[in-house]
């Protein structure tokens, strides 16, 4: 018996509150995050095979090519930004993490109206490009179309604007709810509450999910902007 | 549970490791972006293959540097790791079979001439 337990506890899980070394909260929010992995593939795979599937797709240079106070086309460069405000958004959540882990009260709750302000301004760009695109015709029931250099219109399938509208509208979604939970957690951070309980580890386990958020789009940006 | 987890060298080091993976994923970002938007340019008629090849293997880089510094999945056990992105793998056959199943989509729609 002496033997079994003097097995190294670093690398197994002896059985103890803590599977994996890492807290159960963490290890089961990642079990989540799995999950929810599986159903945001489910709907960027459909999508690439429904665009592998057709022999017309439009191209996205053409269709994200709009720019708010601005006439001249800039392609994908709205975009670039809304990336760009999505990864700084998550670089803020770690950042108030390992304030949490120094015991900073005040650090966490200023990086983490840093991260809110990210998402939030997420959401907004997110708005006006659905607004612009609607404005231009691409509906659920109505096909993206745009001009060629040779003058002629280009009507893509209608199944680009659905697609567009279910994956990038989930994805907001999901920003959307980590804004309203970011919000939550800010506000028991700056009350005191976890600095009562000792630990900021729900900054972590919320972080994991807005780094998800960011993680996805990695892959939603990849696929309608970029290929 | 209570007081700082972190070493003031810890801290630090964390510190200069997230900063860095940010200039790593901004830096990468604008590559993508030039490179969807050069490519036509740089290499007139030579298929989008091979830019789409190397668009998919720069995200993939990205979502290792978001999970591994940002989610902190570098520094769990290797077990935890395993059991996070072996049931992710699963996911290649959803691709490959998915793949397989439009190819066969395009040469119908190719053939017959539908939509």
């Amino acid at each position: 018996m002496a033997n079994v337990q003097t097995t190294d506890r670093k690398k197994l899980w002896g059985g103890a509150a803590e599977p994996f070394m890492a807290s159960y909260g963490k290890v089961m929010m990642w079990f989540f995050l799995v999950s929810d992995c599986f159903s945001f593939s489910g709907l960027l795979i459909t999508y690439g095979s429904f665009r592998f599937s057709n022999p017309t797709w439009p191209d996205p240079n053409q269709v994200f090519n709009a720019m708010p106070f601005m006439h001249s086309k800039v392609p994908l460069g709205f975009v670039s930004i809304m990336t760009f405000i999505l990864i700084l958004s998550s670089v803020f959540v770690v950042r108030a993490v390992q304030e949490g882990k120094m015991m900073n009260r005040k650090g966490v709750v200023m990086w983490m109206i840093g991260a809110i302000l990210g998402g939030a301004a997420f959401l907004g760009c997110q708005a006006w490009e659905w607004t612009h695109l609607i404005q231009h015709g691409m509906t659920l029931h109505t096909p993206i179309h745009y001009e060629l250099a040779d003058g002629t219109v280009f009507h893509g399938p209608k199944l680009f604007g659905q697609l567009f509208f279910l994956i990038t509208g989930f994805h907001g979604f999901h920003v959307l709810t980590g804004v309203i939970i970011n919000i939550l957690v800010t506000y028991y951070a700056a009350k005191g509450v976890y600095e009562k309980r000792g630990h900021y580890e729900m900054i972590e386990k919320v972080g994991l999910y807005w780094h998800f958020v960011d993680l996805v789009w990695v892959f939603v940006f990849l696929l309608f902007y970029l290929i | 549970m209570s007081g700082h987890s972190l070493t003031p060298e810890e801290y630090k080091s964390g510190k200069k490791a997230v900063y860095s993976t940010t200039v790593k994923l901004t830096l990468i970002t604008i590559a993508e972006v030039a490179l969807a938007l050069a490519w036509s340019h740089l290499f007139p008629g030579s298929g989008k293959l091979l830019l789409n090849l190397l668009l998919v293997g720069m995200g993939l880089l990205k979502a290792f540097w978001i999970m591994g510094e940002f989610m902190h999945l570098k520094y769990e056990t290797r077990d935890f790791v395993l059991s996070i992105l072996v049931p992710v793998l699963l996911l290649l056959w959803f691709i490959v079979a998915l793949l397989y199943d439009s190819s066969y989509w395009l040469n119908i729609r190719n053939v017959f001439a539908i939509d």
